[in-house]
């Protein structure tokens, strides 16, 4: 069975489009309360739970020591891939001037800024400390990939509320209208006046628009691809199997497209349903998608092989680990089957065949696809921390995490969020683009290091040549005078260090009463911070002299001196404390830090680092304010008028 | 899911943002927030972040508080390091029980953790404790957004409670699980309110944030050994500043690192990762206890055990 291409064929009048399009925003029936009602009950559910969360720790999620990310990151990663479908197809359906995106992009571009704001507060609310949010702008670090994600998501959240907006501006005028017939409240009109900017359909305002629209669409693509790999990155930076991949980045964004695109197909089934618009999103609309849904799935199926087969294949001891849990018989290797069939092999199947693919088979690959894919994120973040480089195995302890009931119900919370933010949405502002749908203007086109560990091996050259005496007999003198009552002999111990036939040696000359003493036993040491470290023993010559080996390059203090100990081990008689003698020579101390003032770990970013997300910012922002001067410069028009 | 009003109006608090710290010593606040340089004032009486009422004897408050700048750049001239000897650990477990008295450690976690490992079936099974490794290329590190977790001049890596925002980058970060979090309110003893909060000893708690081994950088300051090290029964646990290149053991023994590291084959745990610890291993050969497994072994973490991670 066919289905007919319907196209542009009968075009109906623009007041029908009109009364048909905006019929989402005419009051709600029984149905409708019931479903905004259920959805604000999950809403407050979630909100219980979550204060429940914040009074009591994180300790109510299943999360524990090894296992500390789970439900809330595979939300956060789910809704930001999202929205990606969003903004990224629109953009790119505009940029290419596909006729067919036109009752597509309102809503691809809605559930792009409304799946950013549920992802973005997902991470606040797996944080342990959300009262601290503002130490990321007080003290945030560069290095960190979620500083990326707090810059490339701000920027990425600005930038598609300014293209939702953009593309919403004609419409206003066409809403202020409907709103007054309608006898709408005067806040409502209002407020449609407002955001309308004064645009009319005059060359110069259709100038602008097009102007501003076309920058938007272009620069909003590399932001939507920033954005998806500095959330791969948080994962990819990591030194973790199944992580640290480097084909991360175009993995997240490959499936961020490939969910965002099945929940538009989703979500579109569901409103030409709820508001009837079977006339506009017609079963051209849904094949064009399934198509781009199809190449998505077999790209992330590619990518997924990729991942995995060289893991498996390379066999690295941790990479098998993980692929044992992840892919083997246990209850995430029979998930991981279970998403390749029904998340993967079933949808690529009922949309393979162009003839043959009904509307029924598109939105079940599509709702199929996003379940799915909730899934896989799922089992991208947790058997990864189950599995360790240490196994956890070995200390005795087993870890495990399954979403507790808290984090069940805030999950929930999110999803209900996300619809409810939907559907107000849709009662607000058309969800199909009223005057896209009602043109077939032309659109515009235009286009968009490392650890410098130069380590000053100062090699300072133990100064052989230094031939110190240093006679600092430091506890000798009260020692001394103590025992002069009890006649015993005075060893005297003087310590040099010198040349002994072409060796670099410590010496000591003993002597009691002015005699060297013989045959005396030495041992010499040297003070650390913890302890004393011997050196070596040695018996006194004939002239007194005992000798070791000179430590050499053995760091001394922070002026280069080392402090000996030299104690007389016998004969007993002459056994007493022992003699401390401090001498230079030693080796100069390492400075540490001031080598790598701006590693990636230190509190200064690299400048290379630094510059670089400078400018990609600068880039876009710029862009930014070039669409808002756009803007102004139409609402002037206005004024003029 | 009755909630106390207290914990309420906690929660609210917080829900509320931003607000924190209701303090009586203003000290706290500046304490949490900015960089807080110069001597915190004596506190006699404050209300933490997590809300308990904190009377300390001001005093002691002042003589034991560092300096947040001090404390981050650490001591300066000196390198610590540690070295395990694989060959003299019995898997007693003294090490661990040590650590946890004087951190005062919950019983769900360790900070020194003591695995039974064998790389294959063929290959005797050894004890392997394992601390953090204070990493001189620390992945925790690099990834803290807020700069919570640090790098000192003295290689020590510690981690400021009263910055860290709970986002947990840093424990998945750690390759090797040193990390771990604090899950609930913290149920410090009293004894670990005495001395004020300082990221030197870690205590007391904060709820929401992360901690791990701290090599005892109190310890070091006043010149001992870390508690690891000093109560090891067996003298497998050195400690010692590179810069002085020696390392001492419970015993009271001191060698040259260097030389100890040549002659016993000392290696750093996966040094293919590139994060360079500070914290060596000499290989258990020729080993004078019974093997893991063998008759008159010990269980490696025996006082305590280690909480099995379960679901709700
Ligand atoms: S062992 Fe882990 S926690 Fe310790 S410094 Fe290294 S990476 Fe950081
Ligand atoms: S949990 Fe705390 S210490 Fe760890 S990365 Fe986050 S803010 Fe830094």
């Amino acid at each position: 069975m066919t289905q007919p291409i319907a196209g542009a064929a009968a075009r109906p009048e623009a007041s029908i489009v009109e009364r048909d399009l905006l019929a989402t925003l005419n009051p709600l029936g029984r149905a409708g309360h019931i479903w905004i009602a259920s959805l604000v009950g999950v809403c407050l559910l979630a909100l219980v739970a979550y204060i429940y969360q914040l009074a009591s720790g994180l300790h109510v999620t299943a999360m524990r020591d090894y296992v500390s990310w789970g439900a809330y990151m595979t939300n956060f990663v789910f809704f930001i891939g999202i929205s990606h479908a969003g903004t990224l197809i629109s953009a790119i359906l505009r940029i290419t001037n596909a006729g067919w995106r036109r009752p597509i992009t309102r809503m691809a571009e809605a559930i792009t800024v409304l799946a950013l704001m549920v992802g973005a507060s997902m991470v606040v609310i797996d944080m342990g400390r959300p009262d601290r949010i503002l130490y990321l702008l007080i003290h945030g670090r560069l290095q960190s990939p979620i500083l990326w994600d707090l810059v490339s998501v701000t920027t990425y959240i600005t930038g598609s509320f300014l293209y939702l907006y953009v593309a919403m501006i004609p419409d206003m005028p066409i809403l202020a209208r409907f709103a007054r017939e309608r006898g709408r409240s005067p806040r409502l009109v209002r407020l449609y006046e407002i955001l309308s900017l004064g645009f009319r359909e005059t060359p110069e305002h259709r100038r602008r628009l097009t102007r501003a629209l076309g920058a938007m669409a272009v620069i909003i693509i590399p932001v939507a691809v920033s954005v998806h790999t500095v959330v791969s990155w948080v994962f990819g930076m990591t030194l973790r199997p199944g992580w640290h991949s480097t084909i991360f980045g175009p993995y997240f964004v490959i499936g961020a497209i490939f969910s965002g695109t099945a929940a538009i197909i989703t979500a579109m089934a569901v409103f030409r349903r709820a508001y009837r618009l079977e006339r506009y999103l017609l079963p051209e609309h849904f094949q064009r998608l399934a198509t781009l849904l199809l190449a998505l799935s077999l790209l992330y199926g590619y990518f997924t092989l990729s991942e995995y087969l060289t893991a498996w294949y390379g066999g690295f001891g941790s990479d098998s680990r993980l692929l044992a849990l992840l892919a083997g018989s246990t209850a995430y290797g029979t998930s991981f089957w279970l998403w390749g069939v029904f998340g993967l092999f079933i949808p690529i199947g009922l949309l393979v065949m162009p003839s043959r693919r009904s509307l029924t088979a598109i939105v079940t690959a599509s709702v199929l696809i996003n379940i799915g894919m909730w899934i896989k994120r799922y089992l991208i973040i947790v058997p990864t921390l189950e599995t360790p480089f240490i196994p956890a195995q070995a200390a005795g302890i087993t870890p495990h995490y399954f979403p507790s009931l808290v984090e069940c119900t805030i999950t929930a919370g999110a999803f209900a969020a996300f619809l409810l933010l939907f559907t107000l949405f849709s009662r607000i502002f058309p969800i199909l683009s009223v005057w896209e749908t009602l043109e077939d203007a032309d659109e515009a086109e235009s286009k968009v290091a490392g650890e410098r560990a130069s380590r000053h091996s100062s090699l300072a050259p133990a100064g052989l040549t230094i031939l110190l005496i240093a006679g600092a007999l430091t506890s000798v003198v009260p020692w001394a005078r103590a025992s002069a009552q009890v006649q015993k002999p005075v060893p005297r111990i003087e310590l040099t260090r010198s040349m002994v036939d072409s060796q670099d040696m410590l010496v000591a000359k003993v002597s009691a009463n002015g005699r060297p003493v013989v045959h005396a036993v030495v041992e010499f040491s040297v003070t650390r911070t913890f302890g004393v470290m011997t050196l070596g023993q040695d018996t006194t010559r004939d002239d007194g002299t005992a000798r070791v080996g000179f430590p050499v390059g053995l760091p001394g203090d922070a002026r280069g001196e080392l402090k000996f100990r030299v104690t007389i081990e016998s004969p007993s008689d002459l056994i007493g404390p022992p003699v401390e003698v401090v001498l230079a020579g030693g080796a100069p101390r390492v400075a540490f830090i001031d080598n790598v003032p701006r590693a990636l770990w230190s509190s200064r970013a690299p400048l290379p680092m630094v510059a670089t997300i400078i400018f990609l910012l600068l880039c876009v922002w710029i862009t930014y304010a070039f669409v808002v001067i756009q803007l102004i410069a139409m609402r002037r028009l206005k004024e003029h008028a | 899911m009755k909630m106390p009003r207290r914990e309420f109006l906690r929660a609210g608090l917080l829900a509320a943002g931003g607000l924190t710290a209701g303090t009586v010593g203003a000290d706290r606040l500046l304490g949490a927030g900015a960089k807080s340089s110069g001597p915190r004032a004596a506190a006699t009486l404050a209300l933490t972040a997590d809300g308990e009422l904190v009377v300390t004897p001001s005093a002691e408050y002042a003589a034991l508080a560092q300096t947040s700048d001090e404390v981050r750049r650490g001591i300066p001239g000196r390198r610590w390091v540690m070295v395990f000897d694989l060959a003299a650990c019995d898997g007693c477990g003294q090490c661990a029980l040590a650590c946890a008295k004087n951190h005062f450690i919950p019983t769900d976690r360790e900070y020194l953790r003591i695995f039974k490992m064998q790389d294959s079936p063929d290959l005797a099974p050894y004890w392997f404790p394992r601390p953090c490794f204070h990493c001189d290329n620390p992945p925790c590190t690099r990834v803290c957004p807020v700069g919570a977790t640090f790098k000192r001049e003295d290689g020590i890596v510690l981690i400021d409670n009263e910055r860290c925002i709970g986002c947990r980058f840093c424990m998945a970060a750690c390759p090797y699980s040193v990390r771990v979090f604090n899950w609930s309110r913290p149920n410090d003893p009293p004894e670990a309110h005495t001395r004020g909060y300082s990221p030197e000893w870690g205590y007391p708690r904060r709820v929401g944030t992360v901690e791990k081994c701290d090599f005892c950088a109190d310890m070091a300051r006043e010149g001992k050994l870390p508690h690891c090290s000093s109560h090891c029964p067996m003298g497998a646990i050195w400690f010692g500043d590179e810069n002085d290149d020696a390392v001492t053991n419970s015993a009271g023994k001191t060698v040259r690192l260097s030389k100890l590291l040549r002659d016993r084959a000392g290696f750093r745990y996966m040094e293919e990762l590139g994060t360079k610890p500070r914290v060596f291993y000499l290989p258990a050969v020729n080993r004078q206890y019974p093997a893991p497994n063998e008759p008159g072994a010990n269980h490696g973490n025996l006082p305590r055990g280690g909480e099995t991670q379960s679901a709700q």
